[in-house]
């Protein structure tokens, strides 16, 4: 029992809790399947508000897990986000976790 | 969540957001248009002229008037290595049928049921090659796109409607799709320029 217990709390605490946000989950898994994505691309296709892409955006790039580079196409500014290879691994990780977890729980 | 989320229909609807815009519909409908143009005024140049001129004047508008409202996204090196190797081969296929096309048609003396059936062996073939582009596109609407092309080869023999109007016909149906599609995605997508600054800014 003690046993079955630690198999499926294991994967649970490793969970990366900044990943397991909903909205975050869906930024990486976008910047996932991308080389670059800009700020617009990414909020046409998640639906999110700017505020809210914004600061999620903010809380990845702090955890290191994405760059934001902005730069002016001609007098026009220009945001664009990529995933780095920490980020990259984290997201791979905490799928893989999930999937541990998901796989451990008892059939019906 | 982890189930909700299917990386592959991430990476299937990020794809896709390429064709969304119906620029690849007017660009395929001006290239069969010129195709029948260039028969109907002998000028063979027509068809070489309107792939280049439209390929590249279609990237200036994905510039100017996509982008701005959907934003820019880049795909992987893997995806772009094979966008590209089936784009080289697509035309290459149609480089091929062009010179086949031009070959066959322009020797003295072929059998009787060539002749008879050229009009419906070319189309069948363009639209082969169209279907083609639909299934690697993943793009459904483009086989509506071969239907009408090869449509125009058998309204031609069978109804006695001249090849080059089938293709122009089917060119310019298919230039009217694309450009609903365009209106479509203008009014669904309207530009964000203000709001883009303002978080810039943040």
């Amino acid at each position: 029992m003690t046993d079955n217990n630690s198999e499926v709390q294991e994967p649970i605490t490793k969970i990366d809790k900044l990943i397991h946000e909903p909205s975050r989950y869906m930024l990486l898994a976008y910047l996932y399947v991308v080389e670059v994505a800009d700020f617009l691309f990414l909020l046409r296709q998640t639906g999110m508000t700017w505020g809210n892409l914004s600061a999620h955006l903010s809380k990845l790039e702090a955890a290191g897990y994405v760059v934001i580079e902005k730069e002016f196409l001609g007098k026009k500014p220009h945001t664009t986000v990529r995933l780095t290879d920490q980020g990259r691994n984290a997201f791979e990780e905490y799928r893989g976790n999930m999937k541990r977890v998901l796989d451990n729980l008892p059939a019906k | 969540m982890i189930e909700d989320i299917n990386l592959k229909e991430i990476q299937r609807k990020v794809y896709l957001t390429f064709f969304q815009d119906g620029l690849w519909d007017i660009f395929l409908g001006l290239f069969i248009l010129g195709w029948g143009l260039s028969i109907l005024t002998e000028a063979a140049y027509l068809p070489g002229v309107s792939f280049l001129g439209i390929y590249f004047a279609i990237w200036g508008i994905k510039k100017w008037l996509i982008y701005p409202r959907i934003g820019y996204v880049r795909f992987s090196a893997s995806s772009r290595r094979r966008i590209t190797a089936r784009f080289i081969i697509f035309l290459t296929v149609v480089l091929l049928l062009g010179i086949i096309a031009g070959l066959v048609w322009g020797i003295g003396t072929r059998p009787q049921w060539l002749a008879d059936y050229f009009p419906l062996i070319f189309n069948g073939m363009l639209a082969a090659i169209v279907c083609l582009a639909a299934y690697w596109a993943r793009v459904n609407r483009f086989y509506l796109h071969a239907v009408l092309i090869f449509l125009g080869a058998v309204f031609h023999l069978w109804l006695g409607i001249r090849w080059e109007f089938g293709f122009i016909g089917a060119g310019g149906i298919i230039v009217l799709i694309g450009l609903g599609i365009l209106i479509i995605f203008l009014r669904k997508y309207p530009k964000m320029v203000e709001e883009a600054q303002n978080s810039d800014r943040q």
